[in-house]
């Protein structure tokens, strides 16, 4: 089975330090490449205002974790996430089959695009041949 | 007698005054006299945009879709095309399941 790509976006505790979430966010990481996964990306998008209160906080450090990995992947490192402290709140996103979809789009409108300006060229040029003998 | 008869007459040549002077009155406020017939044509703002992946993560773009209770709005309110409609739909839930938008607000 082809490797798939899952997001892992988590909430860490606020009263955390800023080398308390790297450090929060390595053993993450970990999880996932213990589990044969290979990170493709680690975005931390800092402290942000939580829409509705989580475990009574109202503000959490939000860390993105991008993973290519087996399905399997992600039972453990959901499993491992629910046991670590710190965490206040994860999802894990399958984004691989989106993003490919999108991407046809994207190409299929590239093509579409390109079809509509090629004609464009020849057919004044046809109407002027048309002309010449008259 | 001859009061109310005035009267009516007064009434119906006002009404008719007003129905001729509304026409006229209609072709130079163009804003006024349309408003009950013409509505601006609402466009998908994914297809217009040209955004194939609507992302849960970007909270500026659903937010917009996004009234402040939280709710999810009906189609006819922004006039999302049904493709867009439900990815939408999938991409608030998920964001209000990372607190990125809320369920409901208090």
């Amino acid at each position: 089975m082809s490797d798939r790509v899952y997001e892992i976006l988590f909430i860490a505790d606020p009263n955390l330090g800023e080398p308390e979430v790297d450090t929060l966010t390595t053993l993450i990481q970990g999880y996932a490449e213990k589990e044969g996964g290979r990170i493709q990306k680690v975005e931390k998008w800092g402290k942000k205002h939580l829409a509705y209160n989580i475990r009574k906080h109202n503000e959490g450090y939000y860390v993105l974790v991008v993973v290519e990995g087996k399905p399997s992947l992600v039972k453990e490192v959901e499993r491992r996430i629910r046991v670590t402290d710190g965490v206040v709140k994860f999802i894990t996103v399958r984004v691989d089959e989106e993003l490919r979809k999108a991407e046809g789009r994207r190409a299929a409108r590239a093509r579409v695009e390109a079809k509509r300006k090629r004609p464009a060229t020849p057919r004044p040029s046809a109407a002027e041949n048309e002309e010449v003998p008259l | 007698m001859s009061f109310g008869g005035g009267g009516g007459g007064g009434r119906g040549g006002r009404g008719g005054g007003r129905d001729a002077k509304g026409a006229g009155g209609r072709g130079d406020k163009k804003d006024a006299g349309k408003r009950y017939f013409f509505r601006r044509r609402k466009v998908c703002k994914f297809c217009a945009d040209k955004i194939d992946y609507v992302d849960y993560k970007d909270v500026k773009l659903l937010s917009a879709f996004v009234p402040e209770r939280g709710k999810v709005l009906p189609r006819r309110m922004f006039g999302t095309c049904a493709e867009h409609q439900r990815k939408l739909t999938l991409a608030i839930k998920r964001a209000r399941n990372i607190a990125l938008l809320p369920f409901a607000a208090d």
